[in-house]
């Protein structure tokens, strides 16, 4: 099955049927429930993924998340917009299992990724590419990795990351800021040697 | 006072796409299904410790009603009969009519 969210603004889904379908996910509708899942399944994976690094930790995270979701569904207040509410939990899930797991025997990274590749045209250079950009953003702050994936993987605003991190606008402003001077110098790097 | 950090309002869909290929996890099918099956046991086990938890205090408002119920019978059975009235002690034959008579020989004698 396809991500169904499209690519920029992925969370932002039609949210006039969501509180309705909160509503009756937390009166035991497994189809609503269901849809749920569907609409944010892949940004919730992805914001896992930026906190974890590893995508099966991610998607174990991701699926606490969904499941500690689903048991809350009666605090949530439906006055607000609900993937902010759902992103909060997934980002906390990650960050709680980041810092229960024991430290993984991480493989060192191919010495052609660090130092540099051709322009990613092809399936394997593009792999190499996306490994590059998982490691850079690894090496940043936990929040500043969230704060990009939020604002120009999937599309939300200042305000709503700031909801869901707890911070203030300024601050996420600032992360963002601080990542993509990071992100964006690799992939010039990546350009310039290719 | 500080220097406005000079900000693009705006999402950088090229930084964006890339970083979504980078972090796209794949196989979204497999990952729904798992967490609605997640959520059908958690369901179950949540009806589980419903019942779980009601079970204890069932147990023990049923021993009560049956402590209470056997105390209410048993009491009932113990219970004396009930008091003759007047009525019934003046016309009931006398336990002992012997003495009776003598009574009243001695009573009519006088």
């Amino acid at each position: 099955m396809a991500d169904p969210q499209p690519p920029q603004r992925a969370a932002r889904i039609a949210e006039q049927d969501e509180a309705e379908l909160v509503v009756r996910a937390a009166a035991g509708d497994r189809a609503a429930f269901g849809v749920l899942v569907e609409r944010y399944a892949g940004v919730a994976r992805r914001v896992a993924r930026a906190v974890l690094g590893n995508p099966e930790d991610a998607d174990d995270a991701a699926q606490d998340a969904m499941l500690s979701a689903l048991v809350k569904l009666d605090q949530y207040d439906a006055r607000r917009p609900f993937g902010p509410w759902l992103l909060r939990i997934v980002a906390n899930a990650a960050t709680d299992r980041r810092r229960r797991r024991t430290v993984r025997r991480v493989d060192p990274l191919d010495a052609g990724l660090t130092a540099g590749g051709p322009r990613p045209d092809t399936t394997a250079e593009r792999r190499a590419l996306g490994e590059r950009l998982r490691q850079a953003l690894a090496e940043l702050p936990e929040r500043r990795r969230v704060a990009v994936v939020l604002f120009d993987v999937e599309g939300y605003s200042h305000a709503e990351i700031a909801a869901v991190l707890g911070i203030p606008e300024g601050t996420v402003r600032s992360e963002v800021f601080h990542a993509r001077r990071r992100l964006r110098a690799l992939l010039a790097d990546w350009k310039e040697e290719a | 006072m500080k220097e406005p950090l000079p900000f693009d309002h705006r999402p950088d869909t090229v930084l964006g796409e890339e970083l979504r290929r980078a972090l796209d996890p794949g196989d979204a099918a497999s990952f729904v299904a798992r967490v609605l099956a997640r959520a059908a046991e958690a369901r179950v086990a949540s009806w589980d410790a419903v019942l779980a938890r009601w079970a204890r205090p069932g147990v023990a408002a049923a021993v009560l009603v049956a402590l209470a119920a056997g105390y209410l019978v048993g009491r009932a059975s113990a219970a004396p009969a009930p008091r003759p009235s007047v009525y019934d002690a003046l016309m009931a034959p006398p336990a002992h009519p012997g003495e009776v008579d003598i009574v009243l020989a001695s009573v009519i004698g006088n």
